[in-house]
């Protein structure tokens, strides 16, 4: 999107979308004939600013032509300003824009468009689909956005903006950008991002700069659940974080089925009673889908957004949301307290772009907090030094430890997909006590494993899955069933599902892309619910990997921190 | 620094590895273009309809429309390189949309390599020209990097003159009498001597009802121009085809 340049009765410049001004430029004297990109009006403004205040320092001649001035700038930056013409305003001129809604449509319009931007950072693609969305034509949502801009409220800001001698995109931060030789010199498209919509040198970002919600208001908080003792405390320490102004971010250490999300609720309450607009962010849309129905059960009437790649309403209202990271792109300081689900899990762990977007989706002094169960490296490190405020949640609610996973070793690489070994004889063991979840590293080796274990299990039902099955879902709703005596999986299981008597099996605990954040979420599906609150996990390999050990270390870790603040049961604590 | 090094790094890398080449449609690792990807979206079994380009049986010289007399009249052939579907859709629109005109040049070598193989040679391209608005908005016109690319593969020169004066809307969702209506007036050669009396390859991106080159044919024709082939990436398919190929 480009702007036309104009010049003020002051002398100052601005800029407008639109060649037709209405009242709300009523002090434009003219403007110049051809666009320009944002950043370019932008130099040209920093540029004559500093002149200004040169010339007032050194008592510099008083008067000069603003608009040869001006055009030298513009020339000096590569434009060929041969066909520029300064066009004069005339009173008639601004009377004869007739382009507008009526004056009753328009107040209804803008109030709307109002309360469905808080916060938002939107390209000119995310303001057309917002136009369908309100019924308007394209060029009525840059009027209306450009008007938010006029009153101060909102800013235009050029997507990928020149930083030193490379790019920066303005929405995820990237500086390794495709530069392309453009109309106008050089140009640079972020690739970091492209998910959401393009971002270009050559497209600007309406940003919305006001809060999310104005003021305190009444919120009902009802939760269908008491907390067990273990989260009560945790719950505390989060308020208490959230209450505190010195600390920034908090890392929520929970183990495995802990019930974390939960934890944060009371905080989020207290929150938005206060007026603060409250994010709750979690890298997959499974796990936002998951949440979704927790958050409305207990935040009864109130306004919640949900956002996801797949949502058919992408702008709604009120002060919390509840996004995809990648959605969380969308918006600019927009949050006073962010709660950011499963931080270490893909896409959002090791992408330098979400993590940036959500950093800056969080408003000067806001709080955030990060939720797992398997810390990052650098979440862990941040700790140590003192950056980021620790808070655990070491138990379950029915107060049983973690199974400790054991390590069974296997005599034959597990590529040659044998059970002949002595650990295949431990799964008839765990089948008595409930279905058997066996986990592999590679979609490759789903089709040889079930094979072989229906060779070896004749009479058990046998069956498996990965990303891209189609019959997926269907196998996971009877796998949730427990339709399936054995279930092979790449860690597509991993995270977020709970499964009644489940006993785990991870085969080559040693592949190298089973970290011990993997194995820990693995070792995690074990034992979640009240009825069947223990259970096995057993590692396969040949060898035991120091991914394996820190795995063991941390679930017993865990387990000998909730001891001590006695939240699990002394005669359950074997482990 | 650190640019340095990571380009040392990218040349020591080409030097001791050979990069296996992904396809350009579909990213699997099987050449430029791999041979699945060749049939679904180029279809080098079909015949392109000399009138509009459009992929038909290649038993045929003229699609359906064109053999009713509806089709172009002022260009001398039209060709298309593939279907507009699927993968090959997906890389216009990425170029076009998504702002990455240099994913052209990954296509440079097998586009000219076919384009050289259908038409004459002639003595230059002219691409369809851009209005300035939607120019200056985009910052490039994808016709003009085709045609940049065919001029450094193939050498032929390119040749300007022929300007869009007119901003006209969207051509989609438009019928074909209609599309013809909006870009009535929309073209004009400023500088005829340049073209007058020469041969040229027509380049755009995509045709489907070949309104667009017809009309800066029309404008080429009255400066003068003696042979016209229009050439494009993308087109569309014969409707009769459809169930066959399905």
């Amino acid at each position: 999107m480009q702007f036309f340049l104009t010049l003020k009765e002051d002398g100052n410049v601005s800029f407008c979308p639109f060649q037709v001004m209405d009242k709300l430029n009523s002090d434009v004297l003219s403007y110049l004939s051809k666009p320009l990109s944002l950043e370019t009006i932008q130099i040209v403004q920093e540029r004559l600013y500093r002149r200004k205040l040169v010339n007032f320092l050194h008592k510099g001649p008083k008067r000069r032509d603003r608009k040869l001035e001006i055009l030298k700038i513009i020339r000096a930056l590569g434009w060929d300003t041969q066909d520029f013409t300064w066009q004069e305003l005339s009173p008639a001129s601004v009377a004869g824009c007739s382009d507008r809604l009526d004056e009753k449509r328009y107040y209804e319009v803008r109030n709307m468009f109002n309360r469905l931007v808080l916060g938002r950072q939107l390209s000119c693609s995310d303001l057309r689909s917002l136009a369908r969305e309100l019924k308007l034509e394209e060029r009525e949502i840059i009027r209306l956005a450009h008007s938010s801009v006029e009153q101060g409220s909102a800013q235009w800001v050029p997507a990928v903006k020149s930083h030193g001698r490379g790019w920066q995109c303005q929405r995820c931060g990237e500086t390794n950008l495709e530069v392309w030789p453009g109309l106008q010199g050089m140009a640079a498209t972020c690739q970091s991002c492209e998910s959401i919509g393009p971002s270009t040198s050559l497209d600007v970002f309406f940003r919305d700069q006001r809060p999310l919600l104005d003021g305190p208001s009444e919120v009902l908080f009802r939760p269908h659940w008491t907390l067990t003792e273990a989260q009560r405390l945790a719950s505390e320490q989060v308020l208490e974080f959230i209450k505190d102004a010195s600390e920034e971010t908090a890392l929520l250490w929970a183990a495995c089925g802990a019930g974390k999300t939960e934890v944060c609720f009371p905080s989020a309450a207290w929150a938005l009673e206060r007026g603060k607009s409250v994010l709750f962010a979690a890298p997959r849309q499974d796990v936002v889908k998951d949440i979704e129905p927790r958050l409305r059960r207990d935040f009864p009437d109130y306004p919640l957004q949900v956002l996801t790649g797949t949502t058919l309403v992408k702008f709604q209202g009120g002060g919390m949301v509840l996004a995809t990271t990648h959605q969380v792109l969308r918006f600019w300081r927009a949050f006073d307290v962010v709660f950011m689900d499963e931080m270490d899990a893909f896409p959002y762990h090791g992408s330098r772009a979400l993590e940036w977007g959500l950093k800056h989706a969080l408003r000067p002094n806001g709080k955030i907090i990060y939720m797992t169960a398997t810390p990052s490296p650098e979440g862990l490190v941040g700790v140590q030094q003192g950056k980021i405020r620790l808070i655990r949640l070491p138990a379950r609610h029915h107060r049983t430890p973690l199974p400790v996973p054991s390590w069974e070793r296997s005599r034959h690489p597990l590529e040659s997909y044998s059970c002949a070994d002595l650990w295949a004889s431990q799964i008839d063991t765990l089948r008595a006590a409930g279905p058997v979840l066996v986990f592999v590293p590679k979609i490759s080796w789903i089709k040889p494993w079930i094979k072989c274990f229906q060779r070896r299990f004749p009479d058990w039902c046998v069956d498996g899955s990965y990303s891209s099955d189609l019959g997926r879902s269907a196998k996971l709703e009877r796998l949730r069933q427990g339709e399936f005596d054995l279930f092979v999986s790449t860690t597509i299981l991993e995270r977020g599902i709970t499964l009644s008597r489940i006993q785990v099996v991870v085969l080559a605990a040693d592949h190298p892309v089973f970290d011990e954040r993997a194995l820990v979420q693995m070792a995690g599906r074990v034992g979640r619910t009240r009825e069947s609150p223990e259970g096995k996990v057993v590692f396969v390999s040949q060898r035991r990997t120091p991914a394996m050990k820190t795995a063991v270390l941390w679930i017993k870790e865990q387990n000998r921190h909730a001891m001590e603040l006695g939240l699990i049961n002394a005669d359950s604590a074997g482990g | 620094m650190r640019d340095l090094g990571i380009e040392a790094a990218k040349i020591t890398r080409a030097l001791w590895y050979v990069d296996k080449q992904a396809c350009i449609f579909c990213g699997e690792e099987q050449g430029v273009i791999c041979p699945a990807c060749t049939t679904e979206y180029l279809h080098p079994e079909l015949g392109r309809c000399r009138g509009c380009g459009k992929l038909i049986l290649s038993e045929k010289i003229h699609c359906l429309d064109c053999e009713a007399g509806k089709g172009p009249k002022h260009l001398d052939q039209i060709t298309a390189w593939g279907h507009y579907a699927g993968g090959l859709k997906e890389f216009i629109q990425e170029i076009k949309f998504k702002a990455h005109p240099r994913r052209l040049m990954e296509i440079a070598r097998p586009f000219s390599d076919w384009a050289i193989s259908q038409l004459p040679v002639v003595d230059g391209v002219v691409a369809v020209p851009m209005h300035a608005s939607r120019m200056a908005e985009r910052g490039f016109n994808q016709a003009e990097v085709i045609s940049s690319v065919l001029h450094w593969q193939l050498g032929l020169p390119i040749l300007c003159g022929v300007e869009r004066i007119a901003s006209t809307s969207s051509q989609v969702s438009l019928s074909r009498q209609e599309r013809l209506h909006n870009l009535k007036g929309a073209f004009e050669v400023q500088q005829p001597e340049k073209i007058k009396g020469r041969s040229i390859w027509l380049v755009d991106d995509v045709t489907t009802t070949g309104a667009t080159l017809e009309a800066v044919a029309e404008t080429l024709r009255e400066s003068g121009v003696q042979a016209i082939y229009g050439l494009c990436l993308a087109a569309g398919l014969e409707k009769k085809l459809v169930p066959l190929c399905d």
